[in-house]
């Protein structure tokens, strides 16, 4: 169980990792067009930081083992979280 | 000490926490749906502000954060097989990650502050600060939740596998709290 728990975990880290520089480095591009409204930035930023949230809770808080209850409640606030931000958002692009 | 065979479904930790963790990631959903409706007011004007931040910084402050949590995420493994000194070490390694998340987090501040970006500048700066400020709280509670980690480790007489994991489980919350207030931060447009 040892290794193979040990290299999931190195791999889910590595991946939120590497996530997270390309993210960093995706927003940075394009100079001063980059601190310009993007929609599909947004969109792009939002769910791929609720993805990585998703693999904290399952890869690092071992959601994936708990009872079904539990896997059902991390993902209902996720989801709640995701229609609540990009609901705003797309919200407040056509109320502009 | 918990049995060390992992029942193939169970809750780690206190099941206590996880109420409080859901009950945390429930009220910063409020505190992001607020800051994304004040936003969507003034958009350009947000920007402006959002500009003042260091991108990199957010991007160092949330690899420290995801390494701290791989860290404490071994440290739970190694407890539960008996390696209790690897597991030690995980949870020093968690504290020491910890503490240089909070040494860069209070130089990013005096910095900003130094620049004239205060909590009062603007809408953005406001949010800024409060989310900031909030997360940090939460930091600073985790060290004493690391505290109780090591003290459970440290003596074979003592060694309660479950509060090993509901410490761990309330640093995720830290770490994957921050994941979003970088995204919401830093990164949107």
């Amino acid at each position: 169980m040892s290794a193979g728990s040990d290299k999931r975990l190195l791999v889910a880290w590595l991946a939120l990792s590497a996530i997270t520089i390309a993210s960093g480095a995706l927003a940075s591009l394009g100079g001063r067009d980059a601190l310009r409204p993007n929609a599909a930035l947004t969109f792009g930023v939002i769910a791929i930081a609720l993805v990585k949230v998703r693999v904290i809770l399952r890869e690092f808080m071992e959601v994936r083992h708990a009872p079904a209850l539990l896997c059902r409640l991390t993902d209902g606030w996720l989801l709640f979280t995701a229609v609540s931000l990009l609901g705003t958002y797309v919200a407040g692009i056509a109320t502009s | 000490m918990k049995n060390l065979a992992t029942p193939a479904s169970f809750v780690p930790g206190q099941p206590d926490m996880w109420a409080f963790v859901l009950f945390e990631a429930m009220l910063f959903t409020g505190y992001f749906s607020v800051y994304m409706v004040c936003r969507m007011q003034s958009p350009e004007l947000y920007l402006r502000s959002q500009a003042q931040l260091d991108l990199r910084v957010g991007v160092f402050n949330t690899l420290v954060l995801l390494f701290s949590s791989w860290s404490i995420a071994r440290c739970v493994q190694a407890a539960r097989e008996g390696r209790h000194p690897a597991a030690l070490r995980g949870a020093f390694l968690t504290s020491f990650l910890g503490l240089v998340f909070l040494a860069s987090k209070v130089l990013e501040w005096s910095r900003e502050i130094r620049k004239g970006f205060q909590f009062t500048t603007d809408g953005f700066s406001s949010f800024y600060y409060f989310l900031t400020g909030i997360h940090f709280l939460h930091l600073l509670i985790g060290f004493v939740v690391l505290g109780v980690v090591v003290y459970q480790l440290w003596s074979p007489a003592r060694r309660s596998q479950e509060l090993v994991e509901t410490g761990a489980t309330y640093w995720h919350t830290v770490d994957f709290l921050w994941v979003m207030i970088f995204s919401l931060l830093y990164v949107m447009r």
